[in-house]
């Protein structure tokens, strides 16, 4: 169970000395160049109120059994917001007692009305620690509440006694869609009399996953009702800018958002850690994995426990090999390291838990796998391997570091990826910054689709009814044209031989994922499924694809059998395809032309797309050269989709380039820092988004050429000179990588300037003499010779593109 | 432009219609496009050129009638005595007995087979057809409901639970995974009451796995048919197709299909009332039938073990290895002592480690002939068990040896151990 509220706080804990303090300080003197951001948290009273007075006596006297003798004031207003019939949504940092907000509505439903509860959680580990919490508070009050997982790994024969017995069922999106609700009707008796849903780890739920768990959840109210139930909904989420919002959308409904928290929080200390530079000029630094295991070893020797944090499951375990070559070297004495991550049995990992609680490990090594709810107790410092992705995450892993009422250190050790290298120049970014907004698009036209065919096969339409906000009748109507519905006497029957959620996934929007084959010695076995968007920039013959950081080069790709056979490699280069992106505008939404004079114009619409895939580029590790070229044969992939786009006045890019050529590598190196910051901002995959920079309609596009300059090359892909063209007005396209797209670009626009602001301010800070791939993406070695700066370039577009159009600074 | 071009347009660019990929990409304009989009994975077939059926046509060529709107009821007899030269016909039964079916003889079977929407169930799977077939003196009848469209569904569930009453028993074939759950299902979307959930039910699949399984290469009714009825059906639409079929109908009023649909579903009723009946037959005089007499025996013990032991005893010669072990099992577990050391030591002299260890258990705990048990012991493979267990009957032998060096036995000690009740496995210390 996290922290319980009302908790003793151990008495002496100010007047002991402070580690984690102390050695903030040591690292803060010793590597103060390293060192290019801080914060200071400052600590937090707890806040209480009383057990509610409407509280059963069982489940108060269970309370109590486990301690807990006043609640935090948010889980009292929790209980309050659902007791009065609200959906609720709760927002507090990680270990502020947030599972207490729903346990007790659902409990007290159980027992005195002998209602339900379905638990949603992302992952089937959660799911497993929850069922065991609520069974400690059971048994405490002995309550007789019974609460079953239902995943998976379910048995066959248990499975009727989770659907029919079941006071409590835990499970997570994917069962929901694909195991419960194509089964309705067996679940009748759970559904019939279910009053609670319990959504936690809200925040996971974004992007195309989001999109899809909220029509999952569509599906399900309007099962719900069939059965004549109206649940509530309670959401847990960590922060993210737009709680109730996200809420709202995944429910479809009101949701009343709890942010204020009353737990006890202690003083936390934040250090962004950036390795030393080896080269300079090629913008190397020292790796990350040796500072993260330097600042690690000195925290355990000063007798700190310590959670590192590394971003994949290979890197776990060559940390924990550092580590334990410095402290588990004698086979006698207790472990004192660990690792932790997804892959391990599952007791294995309740073992690894249970010792971090009682405090016999001194330092854990974990992938995100222990970022979200699972409690393992008190530490004192929290070490990031690379930056997590986003704020969001950033905190929620930090927050893992001084649970109860201690100071504690968290650093952020920043790897040569661009992003991280921009978080870390940038430090004022992510200190000051509120976390990332999670978008979700429900109403994307195809994931609509799917789930529009999902609820039609479990339960037939009527007309008039709504489902999502396009209109149900004309995508039912186009499902009829398809012969998979079939409309009667106002009611829209499924009426083909297949059970539609098993083609759908939750985690994509196109179909036809492709499977990734080794081949290796013989053998045939599915390592990798890459997604059919992706799978033409990623795995065409020749690419080198990395499986955990390990090489694998694609030897042969089965397009219509959605197959790529690869094999082991040893290969000292990585590949980047060629793309040859054309687009169209199709239609403006929404424009806004930049102040007086008006230098720049940026737009929102949508826009036609062809992408050639002509070739890929063979890049060498760490010097980043090219060092050869391939061809790839592949069909041009089209879409529609929406995209942001910028343009300059072709007066105002004449005055400020000497030539065309010029302002094509600015346009390029621009869109690189943009497509990074874009990222970063919509707390998206950079392959969410796509990049372009053309003319608009199609009739030339810029790609950086094997000389390392931009090249114009015309819609059949020849290269042309850029003089040719009459008119020069170059457009910079974001768009959103999906058919449809997924609701990126409006919120894109909307924040246009910030994005603008924040790439200039890239390449502004950018270390690197010309241009890096932290910044405006590789250059070629012989450019830094020669001098030539395409970085300037890039600063110059990305001047004119802000508002303003400050003049340049020499 | 339309949502519905959107749709489909999307759809395509999604990796929907991979194989027309290379076909239309030219950057044309967008409405030229839309134009030359051609609706893709459209399942509905262009009508075949026949006309539509309404249902009243659709029924007079089924031979049946309209009993409620859009629901077709067929209704159809054989009197036994006019085919008096079919063998088939002459060995139905009534209410066949089979193993363990004792306190069901008063009950009417009802054979049911229904053919839906789909194959992978889900409550989006419907039971357009449900065939019942009862068993009289003088005749069997089968009556299959029909929907002719969606909205009869209803109807046909309320007269199918009008033809069910209390003192009936279901008797399908794999009905227990999937028609009665199936139908199940649909009386719940109608929020009709239904008594499948308490009739009892016997799914003839199960006993046919055991007594054929091993022989057969499946058992899927077709398989049943050739092997058990010898009957080969002509023309026979497979039950595959039957979604197929009746979409077909509700979409073009093509009916030709579904009369072959309804044909395949009574062929499958009749087959189950005479599947029932020859199994029966077949449990009576398994050698004609050719039925796995071990699987026999052992369904038969379940219920009865002197009916399994006097099977397999009037089979000794052809038993198999397992029959004879379990012959040894239940002569064991009967106290026939005799018996199972005599085809322990069959199977023993064959090589059957396990029946060389029932003896040399016999020999030690219960027949009390230590040094045969010690000769059985020395035959067995050498492993840790082995060993142990040699050991022990070493040291017994020892300590026999010394208990009658110090005391000769007396007459009354004998009894003891020959007075002892042969054990239900429980005599060995080591198992």
């Amino acid at each position: 169970m996290s922290t319980p509220a009302g908790q003793i706080v151990p008495p002496c804990e100010a007047s002991h000395a402070d580690p984690a303090g102390e050695l903030a300080a040591r690292l803060r003197t010793k590597y103060a160049t390293r060192i290019t951001g801080e914060l200071v948290v400052p600590a937090q009273a707890g806040q209480y109120a009383p057990l509610p007075d409407d509280l059963d006596h069982r489940l108060a006297e269970a309370l109590r059994g486990r301690g807990v003798e006043r609640l935090y004031t948010h889980q009292a207003a929790a209980w309050k917001t659902v007791q009065a019939g609200s959906h609720t949504v709760i927002v507090t940092p990680t270990a502020s007692g947030k599972t207490l907000c729903y346990n007790l509505p659902v409990l007290q439903a159980a027992l005195r009305d002998r209602h339900k509860a379905l638990y949603l959680f992302p992952t089937k580990a959660l799911a497993q620690d929850q069922v065991a919490e609520l069974m400690a508070l059971n048994e405490a009050g002995d309550l007789g509440v019974r609460a079953f997982t239902f995943d998976g790994d379910t048995p066959g024969d248990a499975r009727k006694a989770v659907r029919t017995r079941g006071d409590i069922v835990v499970t997570n999106p994917d069962m929901l869609h694909q195991g419960i609700l194509p089964h309705h009707t067996k679940w009748a008796q759970l559904l019939e009399c279910l009053r609670f849903i319990v959504i936690d780890e809200m925040h996971t739920y974004r992007g195309v996953f989001g999109s899809h768990v909220a029509n999952v959840l569509r599906r399900l109210r309007r099962i719900c009702r069939f059965y004549g139930s109206e649940p509530c909904f309670i959401l847990c989420s960590a922060t993210i800018a737009n709680p109730s919002e996200l809420a709202r959308e995944l429910v479809n409904d009101e949701v009343v958002a709890i942010t204020e928290s009353g737990a006890p929080q202690g003083p936390k200390h934040l250090l962004l850690w950036n390795p030393p530079v080896v080269n300079a000029d090629l913008g190397i630094r020292a790796s990350a994995r040796s500072q993260t295991t330097r600042i690690a070893r000195t925290a355990v020797t000063h007798g700190l426990k310590s959670i590192v944090f590394a971003r994949s499951r290979l890197m776990v375990e060559v940390l924990t090999k550092y580590m334990k070559d410095a402290f588990d070297r004698d086979p006698r004495s207790p472990a004192r390291v660990a690792a932790y991550r997804g892959g391990y049995l599952p007791s294995e990992r309740r073992t690894m838990e249970k010792k971090l609680r009682e405090g016999s490990i001194d330092c854990v090594v974990s992938t995100s796998a222990l970022e979200l709810g699972v409690d393992i107790g008190s530490l004192d410092l929290c070490v990031l391997n690379g930056y997590p992705g986003t704020i969001a995450g950033t905190w929620q892993r930090l927050g893992r570091a001084g649970r109860r009422q201690r100071t504690a250190l968290g650093v952020l050790v920043a790897s040569s990826l661009p992003l991280d290298q921009y978080i870390i120049r940038n430090p004022e970014f992510f200190l000051g910054a509120s976390p990332e907004q999670a978008r979700i698009d429900p109403d994307q036209l195809l994931i609509l689709l799917d789930h529009i065919r999902c609820a039609a096969f479990e339960l037939p339409f009527r007309d008039g009814d709504v489902f999502g906000r396009q209109d149900l009748g004309e995508m039912l109507a186009y499902l009829q044209d398809h012969g998979v519905i079939h409309h009667e006497s106002g009611r829209w029957h499924w009426m083909a031989d297949s059970y539609p959620a098993n083609s759908v996934s939750l985690r994509s929007v196109a179909e036809g994922n492709f499977v990734v084959i080794d081949t290796s010695g013989g053998k045939q076995e599915i390592i990798a499924e890459v997604d059919y968007s992706s799978a033409p920039d990623t795995i065409y013959e020749g690419a080198i694809y990395m499986i955990q950081s390990a090489p694998y080069q694609v030897e042969r790709l089965d397009w219509e059998g959605r197959k790529a056979f690869v094999t082991r490699t040893r290969a000292d280069y990585y590949t980047d395809a060629i793309d040859y992106t054309r687009l169209r505008i199709l239609e403006r939404f929404e424009e806004n032309k930049g102040k007086v004079p008006p230098l720049s114009t940026v737009a929102h619409g949508e826009v036609h797309l062809v992408r050639r895939i002509a070739g890929f580029k063979k890049i060498r590790y760490y010097s980043h050269e090219n060092i050869g070229y391939g061809n790839i044969d592949l069909p041009d992939q089209e879409m529609h989709t929406t995209a942001v786009w910028w343009q300059i006045d072709p007066h105002a890019l004449d005055a400020a380039f000497e030539s065309r050529l010029e302002a094509l590598d600015g346009f390029l190196g621009a869109g690189y820092a943009l497509h990074i910051v874009a990222a970063m901002r919509m707390h998206s995959e950079s392959q969410d988004i796509g990049r372009a920079v053309g003319d608009g309609n199609a009739e030339w596009f810029a790609t950086v050429g094997a000389s390392g300059r931009g090249q114009m090359r015309n819609s059949a892909g020849d290269a042309i000179d850029p003089g040719q063209p009459a008119r020069f007005t170059p457009a910079l396209f974001l768009y959103d990588n999906y058919p449809g797209g997924i609701g990126i670009s409006s919120p894109l626009y909307e924040a246009r300037e910030t994005i603008v602001a924040g790439a200039l301010q890239l390449v502004n800070t950018c270390e690197c003499a010309h241009g890096c791939p932290g910044c405006i993406g590789p250059i070629l070695a012989s450019d830094e010779v020669r001098g030539f700066s395409p970085r300037q370039m890039a600063q110059r577009v990305l001047r004119l593109l802000s508002a303003n159009g400050e003049p340049e600074i020499p | 432009m339309s949502l519905k071009a959107r749709l489909s347009r999307l759809q395509s660019q999604a990796g929907g219609g991979c194989r027309d990929r290379n076909k239309g990409i030219a950057g044309t304009g967008l409405r030229t496009r839309l134009a030359h989009l051609r609706p893709e994975r459209i399942h509905a077939q262009a009508p075949s050129g026949g006309h539509a059926m309404p249902p009243d046509e659709l029924a007079h060529a089924l031979r049946g009638e309209i009993c409620d709107e859009g629901l077709v009821h067929i209704r159809r007899s054989i009197r036994l005595a006019e085919q008096p030269d079919s063998l088939i016909l002459r060995s139905l039964q009534c209410n066949p007995g089979l193993p363990g079916d004792a306190g069901t003889s008063g009950l009417r079977c009802i054979y049911i087979d229904t053919e839906t929407t789909g194959l992978s169930g889900g409550s989006g799977t419907l039971a357009f057809l449900v065939g019942l077939a009862f068993v009289d003196d003088d005749a069997i009848t089968t009556r299959q409901l029909l929907m002719t469209r969606f909205s009869a569904e209803a109807a046909l569930l309320a007269a199918l639970a009008r033809l069910l009453s209390p003192g009936d028993r279901l008797i399908s074939y794999n009905g227990k995974s999937y028609d009665l759950p199936l139908l199940m299902t649909r009386f719940r979307m109608q929020g009709q009451e239904h008594p499948l959930g308490t009739l009892p039910h016997l799914d003839l699949l199960h006993p046919v796995r055991r007594l054929f399984g091993k022989h057969w290469k499946n058992c899927r009714l077709i398989t049943l048919e050739e092997n058990l009825l010898g009957i080969r059906r002509v023309d026979d639409l497979p039950g595959a197709e039957a979604p197929a079929a009746w979409f077909r109908y509700i979409r073009h009023g093509d009916g030709s299909q579904l009369a072959r649909i309804v044909e395949h579903n009574r062929q499958d009723i009749l087959s189950l009332a005479f599947a029932h009946s020859l199994l029966a037959r077949a449990v009576e005089r398994p050698r004609d039938f050719g039925v796995d007499i071990h699987a026999l025996a052992r369904w038969l013990a379940e219920t009865d073990e002197s009916a399994a032991i006097g099977l397999l005893r009037s089979h000794a010669g052809r038993l198999c290895d397992e029959g004879m072990r379990l012959l040894g099992q239940l002569s064991r577990r009967t106290g026939n002592w005799k018996q199972a050391v005599s085809v322990w030591e069959t199977l023993a002299a064959n090589g059957c480690v396990n029946s060389l260890e029932c003896l040399a258990k016999y020999h030690e705990h219960v027949s009390r002939d230590l040094a045969a048990a010690r000769r059985c012991c020395e035959r067995l493979p050498r492993n840790a068990a082995q060993g142990h267990r040699r050991r022990r009957i070493d040291a017994k032998m020892e300590a026999m040896k010394n208990r009658l060096r110090k005391h000769p036995p007396a007459e009354s000690c004998l009894p003891l151990i020959a007075g002892r009740i042969p054990g239900q496995g429980t005599l060995d210390p080591d198992t």
